[in-house]
């Protein structure tokens, strides 16, 4: 068992993912076909031997609640383990106090009956794997007060926007944090991912909230970066960050390259989520599927080419998905052609032939949409 | 127990010999089938959706793997509060000396005890070897209905086919007057199924009675039935419809996930309304690639495939390389077919790799193929 509990952020007010966001938070998104984001930092601590979550959540719980469950999908030690889902009743999304530091003063006296020296914060809006065990042995041996992860990207001017950057001296500290305003190739992503001292994260939510009210986590550390130690670790291997429509729609484009997709997925790193119970997908005659990630549960038999298929979806006859990301349970009817769209559970697009997005802004069908 | 008063007891000690090396290490229940299950997902998924809550598994043949895959309930639904599922082997007891289950109905004698600390009312005997779906509880209200001692379902089976099976002949009422095992002369098309309910009392005085019998192969269809049918009791045939198979050979497993490949298959795995649970494996979703040609297949995931996969079924972890063949074929679990391999009207068992440019199987033979060792190939 670790010697840290784990905190699970929700996307702060920077983060905005149009269409997605209005029906459920960002680590509710359906990523994959058959994960959701927030799959990927719980998995990350199960692995990593953390047994003590809490997950924070803002607005709309119900789809994050139903999927989270008791927790036992993420191989939770049901006894001595536990995953609390932290709702904070004053929070609303693009509400200029609704910041993390409000939602850890709610709870505080959570965090406080905790018995663990240590805590490992991650972000629901980022995908990557990582080894949090060896995070935090590194981080008590090197003597830090606290360490965070980045990811050194070269596409910062068009992506990574409204992510927090690093400035890193040589030695690996932590100069100052601050937001990517997409003016350089070559940033240090910050991967809002921290251990530190429980001590020391409640001393320091307490002084960004006594401080001022719209202060958020990274704000303080800021602040802070000279008076303590900050080490900034490397992060390598798959990384995306889902701040806006574009990056959510290319983080998942990206993982359909096999290739791609082993950066983020080991073996021996299993990515946990809850299951459905759905039957393998049957691909009929006349079915077309090349360079496609499918969930099981589908019905194909029409053509699908570079795309994602979630859980249960129908492709009738005729009909050409091509560069899309489909949620679970949405039916492409007979000889509709769809390309470069995201296409929100539930929906039917049977009536429209075509619907066509440019694939440098692709398209969004809403939730339970008919067309 | 409360939802209807009546346990399920599903037995699962069969060796399924008939399946060569599939069944050397397992049990024929813990086979895998249709992509993602195992043969014994489908009565335990039908009890947990009959809403019967407690399950004894009787295992006996090879039952390392089946005793650890049953005993996990949750995975059927069945670990709420006085529900569970019981692996039950033969046991040493106090006043008995350690013996196997010497038949069906010894196999359930050994465990009145366990029966008894429910004191159900009714009794239902189930195979652990037979894939279809059926809903219990309406077979329970029949049962009362004809205020029957025990029912018994049947299925109709073609006339020509019906010598291969045990034969209910029935009256107009549907009561049964004759039983006959495997007849050569069948009068009837009506097979049973294996899948009995008793009224538990009735059933533990004849059990107690043919324990003691020296002459009784301590067998349902073989004993306890005619012994039934004998004393006057009622007896009534509950005809069952839809998708039902025992897969005794590897040409009939073939066949079963064949099956799965037809437009509306009886079977229906995609029935929201009545699924079948099953061990909840991590794996990755499908990955497709960009040579990939697929043309009617069930495939799971977990699955790679990069080469051409016809009318074929692949279970979790099944990997097809790029310019492979698999046609007309089965590929059990974490079975892998390398680049330029042809794969033909074969069963590859689970965790087989098929070598570079190899092939197997061939589209005139008669049967099915069975590869179960690692087939060399270029390389």
């Amino acid at each position: 068992m670790s010697k840290a509990f784990g905190i699970i952020n929700f996307a702060g007010n920077h983060i905005q993912v149009d269409g997605l966001q209005a029906y459920r938070p960002v680590g509710a998104f359906s990523f994959l076909g058959r994960y959701r984001t927030i799959d990927f930092p719980i998995s990350n601590m199960s692995n990593s031997g953390i047994d003590n979550i809490e997950v924070y959540v803002r607005r709309q719980p119900r789809s994050l609640t139903e999927h989270l469950g008791t927790g036992r999908h993420y191989n939770i030690n049901s006894k001595r383990g536990q995953l609390n889902i932290m709702y904070t009743e004053h929070n609303r999304i693009g509400d200029i106090y609704s910041t993390d530091i409000t939602a850890y003063i709610e709870n505080m006296d959570c965090i406080e009956r905790i018995h663990l020296p240590y805590v490992v914060l991650a972000p629901s809006y980022m995908i990557y794997t990582a080894d949090y065990s060896t995070f935090l042995e590194e981080h008590i041996e090197s003597g830090a007060d606290i360490s965070m992860m980045y990811h050194s990207v070269d596409n910062a001017k068009e992506a990574f926007l409204n992510c927090n950057t690093l400035n890193i001296n040589k030695q690996k500290g932590v100069l100052s944090i601050e937001p990517n305003h997409g003016n350089a190739k070559n940033k240090n992503i910050s991967m809002d991912t921290y251990v530190m001292s429980k001590e020391l994260f409640l001393e320091l939510v307490r002084k960004a909230h006594s401080t001022s009210s719209m202060y958020t986590f990274a704000d303080i550390l800021n602040e802070k970066c000279e008076d303590l130690d900050i080490r900034a670790v490397s992060h390598r291997g798959y990384f995306a960050a889902i701040c806006d429509f574009n990056s959510y729609y290319h983080a998942n484009m990206d993982l359909i390259d096999l290739k791609n997709a082993s950066g983020l997925f080991n073996p021996d790193w299993p990515i946990y989520t809850r299951t459905n119970d759905s039957c393998p997908t049957q691909y009929f005659e006349g079915s077309k599927v090349t360079s496609s990630v499918i969930s099981n549960g589908c019905l194909i038999e029409g053509t699908v080419e570079n795309s994602i298929i979630g859980r249960g979806c129908v492709i009738k006859p005729g009909a050409i998905v091509k560069n899309c990301v489909i949620s679970a349970d949405v039916v492409i009817g007979k000889g509709v052609r769809v390309e470069n769209l995201v296409v929100d559970k539930h929906a039917r697009l049977i009536r429209g032939k075509r619907v066509i997005a440019s694939p440098e802004k692709p398209g969004y069908i809403r939730r339970g949409d008919m067309l | 127990m409360k939802q209807n008063n009546m346990l399920a007891m599903i037995l699962a000690g069969g060796r399924g010999s008939r399946l060569h090396d599939l069944t050397k290490k397992v049990a024929k229940p813990a086979v895998s089938y249709g992509g993602k299950y195992r043969i014994i997902d489908f009565p335990l998924s039908n009890c947990a959706n009959s809403g019967i809550d407690v399950v004894g598994v009787l295992t006996q043949y090879e039952s390392i793997l089946l005793n650890s895959y049953v005993a996990a309930g949750r995975r059927w639904g069945l670990d709420a509060k006085d529900s569970g599922v019981y692996v039950l082997p033969p046991r040493e007891k106090s006043d008995a000396n350690l013996d196997v289950y010497r038949g069906t109905a010894d196999a359930i004698s050994q465990n009145i005890d366990f029966i008894d600390t429910y004191s159900p009312e009714y009794l239902l005997i189930l195979s652990g070897d037979h894939i279809y779906k059926m809903n219990y509880a309406k077979m329970l209200a029949y049962h009362k209905e004809c205020k029957a001692d025990a029912t018994i379902a049947v299925i109709e089976v073609p006339m020509r086919e019906a010598s291969r099976f045990g034969i209910m002949n029935t009256n107009d009422t549907g009561r049964i007057i004759e039983f006959e095992e495997k007849p050569e002369q069948p009068k009837s098309n009506l097979a049973s199924m294996g899948i009995y309910i008793f009224n538990w009392k009735l059933l533990r005085k004849m059990l107690l009675a043919d324990m003691k019998d020296p002459e009784s192969n301590h067998d349902f269809g073989k004993d306890i039935i005619p012994t039934m049918l004998n004393d006057g009791k009622n007896l009534y045939a509950y005809k069952f419809k839809g998708y039902w198979k025992d897969v005794g050979t590897i040409d009939s497993l073939w066949e079963a996930n064949m099956d799965l490949l037809d437009k509306n298959n009886e079977l229906d795995l995609n029935d929201s309304t009545w699924k079948i649970y099953t061990e909840d494996v991590t794996a990755l979703p499908q990955y497709i690639g960009s040579e990939a040609v697929i043309d009617r297949a069930f495939i799971t995931q977990g699955c790679v495939v990069n080469g051409e996969v016809k009318n074929s079924v692949l279970f979790t972890g099944a990997k097809v390389a790029a310019g492979a063949k698999v046609i007309n074929s089965v590929l059990m679990p974490d079975a892998e077919v390398a680049e330029g391999a042809v794969v033909t009207r074969a069963l590859v068992a689970d965790g087989i790799k098929i070598g570079k440019n190899a092939v197997v199987g061939s589209a005139d033979s008669k049967n099915i193929e069975l590869v179960a060792k690692r087939v060399k190939g270029d390389e």
